[in-house]
């Protein structure tokens, strides 16, 4: 086992860790930077893989963007509400089964897909990683292949944006 | 397009013109267009016989493909050999006269330009009926026809009876489209065609087809009893009358009725190969005959009886056609479409003159006033009554000699029963022509005030016809139809008795006139008296033998009830109602149930999300 | 264990946890952020997938995916306020008359 697999391991298990304690976690803000610290291993494990674009994205857009934005809410928020008190819906149990079965049922349905076989090109914890995964092959790909994508999540940014900005208004307006 | 195509066209443009444009252009145009297109169809026919040549030929024509089944293609093909052309000259011919004698007789009638529109489109599917070369041509115009009638029958619909006897003829006549297409299909089945020419070659020639021609001859002859009126299926003509009168001249007297018979002319090789068929025939058409022209004898509507005189006429045509000779059928057809388009459209012009007036026992001493009408109908009376020399005579003589002598069939008695109806045809329209045209008066003083002769279009063309029932018979129509299909041989035994039959025959056609002149000479006394005395026997020949009843016990209400009782009550209402109502419950209550999980918990919302995922999953874990 | 099974065994536990956290917290902005850790969870099997088969696509494809994410908490945050502004709680037990 080399450096590099010990990182996977470490990362991977960092994060577990972090999900598993997002269930646990009574106050939103302690869930919150239990996904941070699940969310930051990710973003190593990326970065082992060799595909640092992706990393980088993770740190910037995830932690950097929408993690501190939820961080700023939960901060608004009533420390008083009871949600926070009782942390747990009805359907403890049947829920817990049920994504234990989802699990095993994705579980089974990757093993028998033909993509866990599918050749092995870029070996991983290369010292010297593949240049595949460069920012200049990103770029080439995303705006020569994909240019008509990214226009239209263009299209979709605005129109999260207008919504956004019309669930305030209205809400003010209903305030008086 | 070749020139059958064209004459089988120009009617339908006539329909389509008048049928979509004539309500807006005016009468001018309707008048021109109706009867120009069918009187250009008559001199294309003309055209086209001139070019036909002797004997056996005959001008084929294949206007379009209509289908391509496997190896067999269904064209709509058109025929015209020496029978055709008689048909179809009678048709345009007698049928453009018609359209002119409508100008007059329709002339304040609102819907006008819908008459001459149903006229055409009437003409047209005629000439697909009698130029078509497969059956299935002839079958498209058969229905076709049907279809014409029945907007005809109740062109006056805002009268339920009359749109109730249109009905009655359409529904009639499914019963007998029934036999035809049976009869076709088991052509089709046996012969893989169902060209004329190829079916009566198939039957003539020297390997048998493997299928009955009596089962086959005799399905179709359903059908041509269901078109000709024969019995069993006469009842809906008489009913027919209700449509304007031109209409029954043109479609209930000279063309249509006689599709039967055109049908079985056509199909004579295959007829020929039919004994038993061909006897059914000569036994149906003889007691149609009989019966229609006892009927006949009582009937008070001036059109009613012209009915029954048509199916009595009819009768006539068959017993030809059952006793093998076809080209003598033609023959009645040609002379009966003559004399009885006169009459019918003399009948018009008399219900013309009185405003509407049917009842012959409202009419009398007519001939002073309205004389042409009087003439021609006296003319066409003689006609049919077979007093020499008008053309009457000669078919029916004709039809008498073969229903005596043919080696195929004919007997002493078929000769004694036709020649007694012959008798009874002469007594009952000297009878017509009596109480109408020649007893005094019993109409009332404000339609006698009213009298008028019709316009000149129409008593032209009384004139015409008139003037063709007088010498048609000279035109010897079996023998130019003879290379087609062959006179049938007669007992040579019996040859020196022909004289005395055709003097036999003048005499009961003198003995009808004298018999209806002693009777009705004065009016209605003497009949109402014999009435009176054989009240049973008058009874039941008003009742028309109460076909109609019979008919309404057996069929009508047996079908009613079951309709009611079984089909409404049980089927649709039990079954198919009570299975959906039970079905909608059904939904309902799951529906209700089901809306319960719709609690508004956004978390039993996901749960159930997830359940629809992982049950996706196992689906594709199992069938992947 | 080869490194594609471990990712891909993870990013499935990842999801299946999120899915739990869904179904069973009870305040909103947890299961929003549960929400992220099932597609951080999707997120790493594309990775994986393509790390392994060395597809620049499949990059592509989490670029677009992050941009959608940001979006859709760009649109869910106000929500979120909106709610708690109403009722002065995120327990979504409470807003059960929501139903159709």
């Amino acid at each position: 086992m080399n450096a590099a697999q010990a990182l996977l391991w470490f990362f991977a298990a960092g994060a577990l860790a972090g999900g598993v304690l997002m269930l646990f976690a009574r106050h939103p803000m302690r869930v919150a930077l239990a996904l941070i610290g699940s969310m930051l291993s990710l973003a190593g494990i990326y970065a082992v893989l060799g595909v640092h674009v992706v990393a980088v994205f993770q740190v910037l857009i995830y932690v950097g963007a929408v993690m501190v934005f939820m961080v700023y809410v939960i901060m608004l928020l009533d420390v008083r509400d009871p949600s926070f008190l009782r942390r747990y819906g009805p359907s403890l149990l049947p829920a817990a089964l049920l994504a234990g079965a989802v699990a095993v049922a994705l579980g089974a349905a990757v093993s028998r897909s033909t993509l866990a076989e599918a050749p092995l090109v870029a070996s991983l914890g290369d010292p010297e990683p593949g240049t595949a995964f460069a920012v200049q092959p990103f770029a080439a790909e995303l705006l020569e292949r994909y240019w008509l994508h990214f226009e239209l999540t263009s299209v979709l940014l605005l129109a999260a944006v207008v919504a956004a900005i019309a669930v305030v208004r209205s809400g003010r307006r209903h305030d008086g | 397009m070749g020139l059958l195509t064209l004459i089988v066209l120009l009617p339908l443009a006539g329909f389509l013109l008048n049928g979509l444009l004539g309500p807006r252009l005016g009468r001018t145009f309707v008048s021109l267009v109706g009867c120009a297109l069918p009187i250009a169809a008559f001199l294309a026919t003309l055209r086209a016989w001139t070019h036909l040549g002797g004997g056996e030929s005959a001008l084929v024509e294949t206007a379009y493909t209509w289908a391509v089944v496997g190896g067999s293609s269904f064209d709509v093909a058109f025929y015209f050999d020496r029978l055709s052309a008689v048909m179809t000259l009678i048709v345009t011919g007698v049928g453009s006269l018609i359209h002119v004698y409508s100008t007059g007789y329709m002339k304040d009638d609102p819907g006008y330009a819908r008459y001459f529109a149903y006229l055409n489109l009437f003409l047209f599917f005629m000439l697909l009926l009698v130029l078509g070369r497969s059956l299935l041509v002839c079958f498209v115009g058969w229905e076709g026809v049907g279809l014409a009638s029945y907007l005809l029958i109740g062109f006056w619909f805002e009268d339920p009876e009359k749109a109730q006897a249109g009905k009655k003829a359409f529904i009639t006549n499914r019963v007998g489209d029934a036999g035809f297409l049976l009869g076709m299909f088991l052509l089709y089945h046996a012969l893989g065609t169902l060209d004329f020419d190829a079916i009566n070659a198939a039957f003539q020639g020297p390997v048998a087809p493997a299928v009955s021609a009596s089962l086959v001859g005799l399905l179709l002859f359903v059908g041509a009893t269901g078109k000709s009126a024969q019995i069993p299926l006469h009842v809906w003509l008489p009913d027919a009358m209700a449509g304007p009168t031109p209409v029954s001249a043109l479609i209930h007297a000279a063309t249509m009725v006689t599709a039967g018979v055109y049908l079985v002319a056509r199909l004579n090789g295959l007829y020929l190969q039919a004994p038993e068929a061909s006897q059914v025939i000569a036994v149906i058409g003889v007691a149609t005959a009989f019966f229609a022209a006892t009927v006949a004898l009582v009937q008070t509507d001036i059109k009613k009886v012209l009915a029954y005189s048509t199916i009595s006429q009819l009768g006539f045509m068959f017993v030809a056609l059952g006793v093998g000779a076809y080209g003598v059928a033609v023959f009645h057809v040609y002379t009966h479409a003559f004399f009885k388009a006169c009459l019918f459209l003399g009948a018009g012009s008399v219900i013309h003159a009185l405003g509407g007036e049917q009842d012959v026992r409202r009419m009398g001493g007519l001939a002073r006033r309205i004389p042409v009408t009087f003439a021609t109908f006296a003319v066409a009376t003689a006609a049919i009554a077979g007093l020499p020399p008008l053309a009457g005579f000669f078919s029916k003589d004709e039809i008498l000699w073969f229903a005596y002598a043919s080696e195929r069939g004919g007997s002493t008695l078929l000769w004694a029963v036709a020649s007694f109806t012959a008798l009874l045809t002469a007594f009952y329209m000297f009878r017509l022509l009596w109480l109408t045209f020649l007893t005094p008066s019993r109409m009332t003083h404000e339609t006698e005030h009213h009298v008028h002769e019709s316009p000149p279009s129409m008593t032209v063309v009384l004139a015409v016809l008139a003037i063709l029932s007088a010498v048609g018979g000279f035109v010897h129509v079996p023998h130019y139809l003879e290379p087609l299909m062959p006179l049938p041989a007669t007992d040579p035994t019996l040859h020196h008795l022909e004289t005395p039959l055709i003097v036999f025959a003048v005499l009961t056609g003198l003995a009808g006139l004298l018999g209806a002149w002693f009777v009705y000479r004065n009016g209605l006394g003497r009949a109402e008296r014999l009435a009176r005395r054989h009240a049973g026997v008058h009874r039941l020949l008003s009742g028309k033998y109460y076909v109609d009843e019979l008919y309404d016990g057996v069929i009508g209400r047996p079908l009613h009830w079951v309709s009611d009782r079984v089909f409404l009550r049980i089927g649709d209402r039990r079954i198919i109602d009570g299975s959906l109502h039970g079905l909608v419950a059904i939904a309902q209550r799951a529906a209700g149930r089901l809306s319960r999980i719709e609690s508004g918990s956004l978390q039993l919302y996901v749960l159930l999300a997830a359940l629809g995922v992982a049950a996706a999953l196992a689906l594709v874990w199992r069938h992947g | 264990m080869d490194n594609t099974s471990l990712l891909v065994t993870l990013s499935i536990a990842l999801f299946a946890l999120g899915l739990l956290g869904v179904m069973i917290r009870r305040n909103a902005l947890v299961m929003l952020m549960c929400m992220e850790l099932m597609l951080n969870g999707v997120i790493l099997s594309i990775v994986a997938f393509a790390a392994r088969t060395a597809t620049v696509s499949g990059t592509v494809l989490v670029f677009l995916v992050f941009v959608v994410a940001a979006a859709e908490i760009a649109i869910a945050i106000p929500i979120v306020l909106q709610l708690s502004r109403r009722r002065h709680t995120l327990d979504v037990s409470a807003y059960g008359e929501l139903k159709g």
